[in-house]
């Protein structure tokens, strides 16, 4: 008697636990998004460099002044673990509230269900003030997932200082091509006597100037279907220049080079003054100055006399979680982040020019000769139309490129065979995300 | 009659009691059920499960029978991970246990201070599989790092260690086997277990100290480094941390850092495919489980258990 009592009881502890559990999985957000009168906590998640994670909790604190209610807990990162803690936190349904997004995995994302249409908030967003044509860029499957912060453009940076100091004049940006670059590169390292170099190695930092690189040859790196397109020869002459590069001396031995792209913006060879010159986008500029303490200038990019590729990337973008428990307190934050001229003082060009057009205008006066030097390139350089969007599953493509490019450096593989691996990589696993 | 009485009294007494003493045994255990239920056997039960769909981690899994398993087979960066990961096994275990044993034997003798060194020994790790140390091995074998410091001393020039493919796995080599306390502690208990009479016998007979060595501290030891290299090599095919802080979580450069698990973390959380990852994770298990028992069947001829 007494023992099945027991029994019954225990099975009814262990029900109720599991029925608790099961019950407090599925309870999602309530349904009738209206802010709270109550204590509220945002998380809000961003990778960047020191300059941005001060810059941005200078933000996060004239929000929490005008909403007393709302606390914003930040959470930032660099790139690299970026990516894996917001995997792992939308995987466990512990995703941060608001989070910046990036071009690479704004599909992978958003297909995936992890994020909220933006325009279910528009009570507390306002995207008037956008370029339409920025807007869409964070658009997938006619939903706003994105809110576009800023827009970038590839661009090679060069230190005047280091030029001056070994006497090379800067060479004119709008004749140039990919093998002048190397040549003054040689130029450079051989000044620089073992302890700098003329060229940091491309092909490590992103693929932005695989996109270029693509897009000179005339083709792209997708077509509109999200199937894989650059010219393999295209792909062929990349790596070939980076080995060359590396070979000839105008970039770092191949170690150092993976050593230094391992590492945070801050640690690149460009920033610590060991190369003269560097692909990076134009809004870098101000962090790569401050972590280098000398003058930068940005140049054109080599090759873009004959064939006009440059376009404007969104630098980034604002999303929200799908599962966030106060996506109204959310929408209000990005509407702050998007919309507030005092925000926007504060931001400058971090995390790009703004999108949106009236901000634009209003921080003209407080800009930086830095962001200011990163706002006149995009007048600058001749731009055509965006890529399409990554496709989803293909948001890997960073780690391939880079092994591809370690792989050509050792000579574990001649270029046309790692393009033609590469190319076959990719496409596999955008048709494994379908 | 009456004590017949107070017999049966004290042993129902006895038995609620029993019965009081298991309820509120019960209750103690509940959490340990509770976080064996849905801590380590729900999540077993799930991977098992995943293992044979397509899961991205958010949207629900998708059923597609062995197709996980089939790619096992033809997945040549797996493959090319499986190398490394065998690689890392092979040469760190022997070499970690050999340490161990080899300054086990030396700490067994009683010496001065020998508190401090066991522990100083011990020390590496306690701290080997973290986080912390790992970073640390990073900026030791860094291009600027103190080891090629100390080769510039002696007019060597050094390379990046961990950014050169050659030379990166024996980096995580080398920090595996600077590991060595657990074993070390665990020898260093067989070594009192041995009589010295044995010894003292043997040094009548004029045995040296490599056949002492070899005829007796050897085969009287060996269920115990038997029992080492089982659970070293268990503990080699998971390690995950050094390797994934090291490379950086890329398992670079060109994939010689890329051991088993991180591989599996990648396809799991890098490409979001958590359906191979989790076919992975018992394919790994199986791995395991295979070489547990080649050892179990090898020791039949070099383990010596004097009963």
């Amino acid at each position: 008697m007494r023992s099945r009592h027991v029994h019954r009881v225990a099975w009814a502890v262990l029900l109720t636990v599991i029925a608790s559990l099961l019950v407090a999985c599925s309870s999602g957000p309530g349904g009738d998004d209206e802010l709270s009168a109550g204590p509220v906590t945002l998380r809000f998640t961003w990778w960047g460099a020191d300059d941005r994670h001060k810059r941005t909790q200078q933000v996060i604190d004239l929000f929490q002044k005008k909403h007393p209610n709302i606390t914003v807990r930040g959470e930032f990162k660099d790139w690299n673990s970026y990516w894996d803690s917001l995997a792992t936190t939308v995987a466990a349904n512990d995703a941060p509230d608001v989070i910046q997004m990036d071009e690479l995995y704004l599909a992978s994302y958003a297909q995936r269900g992890a994020l909220l249409d933006l325009n279910t908030e528009k009570k507390y967003l306002n995207t008037g003030d956008f370029d339409a044509k920025a807007l869409a860029t964070g658009a997938v499957d006619g939903q706003q997932y994105g809110l576009p912060v800023g827009l970038g453009s590839y661009a090679l940076v060069a230190n005047t200082d280091l030029l001056a100091k070994y006497n090379i004049p800067l060479p004119d940006d709008n004749t140039w091509s990919w093998d002048d670059l190397k040549k003054i590169g040689e130029q450079v390292s051989k000044a620089g006597g073992g302890s700098v170099w003329g060229v940091q190695s491309p092909g490590f930092s992103d693929t932005g100037g695989l996109q270029i690189w693509a897009r000179q040859a005339g083709g792209s790196l997708f077509d509109d279907k999200g199937k894989v397109t650059i010219p393999p020869d295209a792909l062929t002459r990349y790596f070939s220049y980076i080995l060359d590069l590396a070979r000839d001396g105008a970039a770092p031995p191949p170690s150092i080079t993976i050593e230094k792209a391992d590492g945070t913006l801050n640690q690149t060879a460009v920033a610590t003054n060991t190369a003269a010159f560097g692909l990076c986008w134009n809004t870098q500029l101000t962090a790569l100055s401050a972590a280098s303490g000398q003058k930068l200038k940005l140049l054109k990019l080599p090759g873009e006399a004959k064939a006009h590729a440059e376009y404007y990337k969104p630098s980034m973008f604002w999303s929200v979680s799908a599962r966030s428990k106060h996506p109204a307190e959310a929408a209000l934050l990005l509407d702050f982040l998007a919309n507030d001229a005092d925000a926007a003082k504060v931001m400058l060009t971090d995390r790009g020019v703004p999108a949106n057009l009236k901000i634009r205008a209003a921080i003209d006066g407080s800009l930086t000769d830095t962001d200011k030097a990163a706002a006149d390139y995009l007048n600058r350089i001749t731009v055509s139309d965006p890529p399409r969007v990554t496709p989803n599953g293909a948001s890997t493509i960073e780690t391939i490129l880079k092994r591809h490019v370690e792989d050509v450096l050792f000579d574990r593989a001649k270029p046309d065979q790692a393009a033609k691996a590469f190319i076959t990589e990719l496409q596999a696993d955008v048709d494994a995300a379908r | 009659m009456s004590t017949l009485g107070e017999l049966r009294a004290l042993r129902r007494r006895g038995a609620r009691s029993t019965k009081r003493d298991n309820k509120a045994a019960f209750w103690f255990l509940l959490p340990w059920f509770a976080g064996l239920l849905f801590i380590t056997l729900g999540p077993i039960a799930a991977s098992f499960g995943l293992g044979f769909t397509k899961y991205n981690l958010i949207q629900p899994p998708r059923f597609i029978g062995l197709g996980n398993f089939a790619r096992i087979l033809t997945d040549e960066r797996l493959h090319n991970a499986l190398g490394v990961t065998f690689t890392y096994v092979l040469v760190s275990v022997p070499l970690q246990l050999a340490c161990a044993l080899g300054v086990a034997m030396l700490l067994d003798r009683g010496m001065r201070g020998l508190a401090f060194y066991r522990s100083a020994f011990y020390l590496p790790s306690l701290l080997g599989t973290s986080v912390a140390i790992a970073v640390l091995w990073r900026q030791i074998f860094g291009t600027e790092g103190l080891v090629n410091q100390l080769l510039g001393l002696v007019g060597i020039t050094g390379q990046g260690w961990i950014s050169d493919p050659s030379s990166a796995l024996s980096t995580l080599i080398v920090l595996n086997v600077w590991t060595f306390g657990a074993p070390m502690v665990i020898f260093l208990a067989g070594l009192r277990q041995i009589p010295t009479v044995y010894y003292e016998a043997a040094a009548i007979d004029g045995a040296g100290r490599w056949t002492r060595f070899r005829r007796i501290t050897l085969p009287l030891l060996s269920p115990i480094i038997f029992f080492n290299l089982v659970l070293q090599v268990i503990h080699a095919f998971q390690s995950f941390t050094q390797a994934f802080v090291v490379s950086g979580g890329t398992g670079g450069p060109a994939d010689s850092t890329m051991v088993y698990t991180l591989y599996l973390y990648q396809q799991g959380f890098g490409r979001f495919d958590m359906g191979y990852a989790s076919a992975l994770a018992w394919f790994l298990l199986l791995i395991i489980a295979g070489i547990t028992g080649i050892n179990f069947w090898a020791a039949k001829h070099w383990v010596f258990y004097d009963d």
